[in-house]
């Protein structure tokens, strides 16, 4: 019995290592090549799930089916207005054709190796042979935008609203590619040699474009100087405002002053001239006896206390100390 | 030694009575264990069956076949998941929430359309909305949402003006970072919703902050000046206006009442000259004297010359003789 037993136990573990050997799980994201003595064997296996194989004759790699990203080291490249820019890609690519890609690369790292030759090389081709701003832009709306802040500009000037010009210095110049279609040119330009690993590039990324440092420190300049300007600007309008309603109060405040005046004297030289005539009219009645009665008026007005008084006695006041009668 | 052999089998023997209820017992247990599994709520499991996607399943309790058959990977599908870009969050447990010290400048410095650097800091909110597609559509998920997310912001912001990436143009910004996001996402078919693009801190470049602050302050100057100015005004002018219409009241009293003093000395005289009519002489005589009356008496010193005393002093010295009276 006992001999019986360990037999049985062999067997099992005999069967055991067979059937590892025939089966093999594919797992989801994962495709396998099988290979026999290492020649590959069929198409590749891309469904996921458990599958056989001859055990011990044939042997299953794995290669992965899932989008991957690729990573590129920041170039430093001269675009062809000559700007040092530092660009940083990044790619997704997957392997298509599980068997060219274990032949010509092996594995992932391999392929690695390949996709930095070849897109280093083609993004350095694309950029080089655009403007910086094809690759920083991806449309011309900017252009427009400005034609329509400018109009809007040129419209509350007409109608004499105070305007805060942030003006842009400089031309912005058109583009004609763009950088979505950069991106795709490098795709393009990268595809063919990539399609021999059994690669496809699903995209490029322009991830970050920035300035060499040497060239970044200008563009700071240039950016303080051309802040400074604005702010120069906007002062000057301020101050010019302030001019504007100074002058306008000056005009407004002589206006006023002269109108109520001219107006003031116009009501007094009517007045006057009524009560001239009021005069004329009721004195020319007698106008002796006015003179009489207004000479009197006047001497009692006029004549102070303290006055010293010199009469002749022929005066009528005096004509009796000469003489009664 | 023959002895020992035997005793080694008894020995054996007596041990596998208590060993294989105990190997069986192990195994029930494992087996039970294995064969459920429980998802939170906010979660989603995927089963995986020989490496093979069979289904995925909502919270709550489940079975699966067990001893590693099933495969069961939970994703967090309910959650918003965050990545944030130009800074990272370290601590959110405190009271206040701490933020890496490292510089992200890296991330965030990006050229805009008229060829500034802005500093733009910004987040993405997604949520699984696809488990199985997450975990097995790309190798590196969250590192492609930040690449993608990356290239997008830079290719929004490289279409506007620096003072638009800086003021107005924040929403539209991320709206648009969030629908090309999505839609890049979506070419990868990777089970990702964007819920949101959020931009945080967008600033000018340090070195160049200060020349933007300056900008605002002269916003700021030009207002106060032309508020200045405008205060004068309005000070100035009503006041004005006031003293204008005092001026042409006082006008108007002035004419009225030169018309109406006229219109009462007119009656009067002419009053007085209807009565004087009816006796001339007489009345004439009483006004002369009274008139001299009234006068002489404020007088202190009269002197009054007779013509036919020459070469005299006067005579009559007024004091006694007309006061005395």
């Amino acid at each position: 019995m006992g001999n019986k037993s360990v037999l049985l136990l062999v067997l099992l573990f005999l069967v055991g290592i067979v059937l590892k050997s025939t089966f093999f799980e594919v797992n989801e994201g994962r495709q396998a090549i099988i290979t026999q003595f290492g020649k590959p064997v069929g198409e590749p296996i891309t469904d996921a799930g458990l599958h056989t194989k001859i055990p011990f004759i044939q042997e299953a790699r794995f290669v992965d089916k899932r989008i991957l990203s690729w990573d590129g080291y920041p170039n430093q490249i001269p675009t062809k207005d000559k700007k040092y820019i530092k660009v940083d890609t990044t790619a997704r690519w997957k392997v298509v054709d599980a068997l060219k890609f274990i032949q010509t690369v092996r594995n992932e790292s391999g392929a690695k190796a390949r996709l930095d030759a070849i897109l280093d090389s083609a993004t350095r081709d694309v950029i080089s042979n655009h403007n910086l701003v094809e690759a920083v832009r991806n449309s011309n709306a900017i252009i427009q935008k400005i034609e329509e802040k400018k109009e809007e500009i040129q419209r509350m000037k007409a109608e004499g609203k105070p305007v805060i010009e942030e003006g842009v210095s400089g031309e912005i110049e058109k583009i004609l590619v763009g950088r979505e279609n950069l991106s795709g040119m490098i795709v393009k330009s990268a595809e063919p040699e990539l399609t021999a690993f059994g690669i496809e590039l699903i995209d490029v990324q322009l991830r970050r474009i920035s300035y060499e440092k040497s060239v970044e420190s200008k563009v700071y300049e240039r950016m303080t100087s051309e802040r400074q300007r604005i702010a120069q600007k906007i002062r000057s309008i301020g101050q010019g405002e302030k001019a504007k309603i100074e002058g306008r109060l000056e005009r407004d405040l002589r206006e006023i002053r002269s109108q109520a005046y001219k107006k003031a004297q116009i009501l007094r030289g009517k007045g006057e001239a009524k009560a001239v005539k009021i005069y004329a009219q009721s004195l020319s009645a007698d106008p002796n006896f006015y003179q009489f009665l207004k000479t009197m008026e006047v001497y009692k007005n006029s004549i102070q206390e303290r006055t010293k008084f010199l009469m002749s006695s022929d005066g009528e006041l005096f004509k009796f100390f000469k003489k009664i009668n | 030694m023959n002895n020992d052999w035997d005793r080694a089998k008894a020995d054996l023997q007596k041990g596998m009575k208590f060993v294989v209820p105990l190997i069986g017992l192990l195994f029930v247990v494992g087996l039970i264990r294995t064969s459920f599994y429980t998802v939170d709520p906010d979660e989603e499991a995927v089963i995986i069956r020989f490496g093979q996607y069979v289904g995925t399943s909502q919270p709550g309790l489940h079975f699966k076949l067990p001893l590693g058959i099933d495969d069961v990977i939970l994703v967090k599908t309910k959650r918003v998941l965050q990545q944030e870009f130009g800074f990272r969050t370290r601590n959110t447990s405190g009271r206040r929430t701490t933020y890496d010290e490292k510089n992200f400048d890296i991330e965030s410095l990006m050229l805009t359309g008229d060829l500034n650097v802005a500093d733009v800091e910004w987040v993405v909110q997604y949520q699984i909305a696809d488990p199985f597609k997450y975990l097995f559509q790309t190798s590196a998920p969250e590192r492609n949402i930040h690449d993608v997310s990356e290239s997008i912001m830079r290719r929004v912001v490289g279409d506007r003006l620096v003072t638009e990436v800086l003021t107005t143009g924040r929403v539209e910004i991320a709206t648009e970072a969030k629908d090309l996001m999505q839609e890049i996402l979506d070419k990868y078919d990777m089970g990702v919703k964007v819920v949101t693009v959020k931009l945080q801190d967008v600033n000018p470049p340090d070195v160049v902050k200060k020349s933007f602050n300056e900008v605002n302050a002269a916003k700021q100057e030009q207002e106060k000046v032309i508020n200045q100015a405008e205060e004068a005004y309005n000070r100035v002018i009503p006041e004005a206006r006031g003293k204008a219409e005092k001026l042409i009241s006082e006008a108007e009293g002035y004419a009225k009442a030169q018309v109406n003093e006229a219109e009462g000395d007119a009656q009067k005289f002419s009053a007085i000259l209807t009565e004087y009519r009816r006796a001339p002489s007489i009345t004439r005589k009483r006004i002369y004297l009274e008139t001299m009356e009234s006068i002489l008496k404020k007088v202190k010193d009269i002197t009054v010359v007779d013509e036919s005393v020459k070469g005299v002093l006067p005579v009559y010295s007024g004091k006694g003789a007309i006061n005395g009276k």
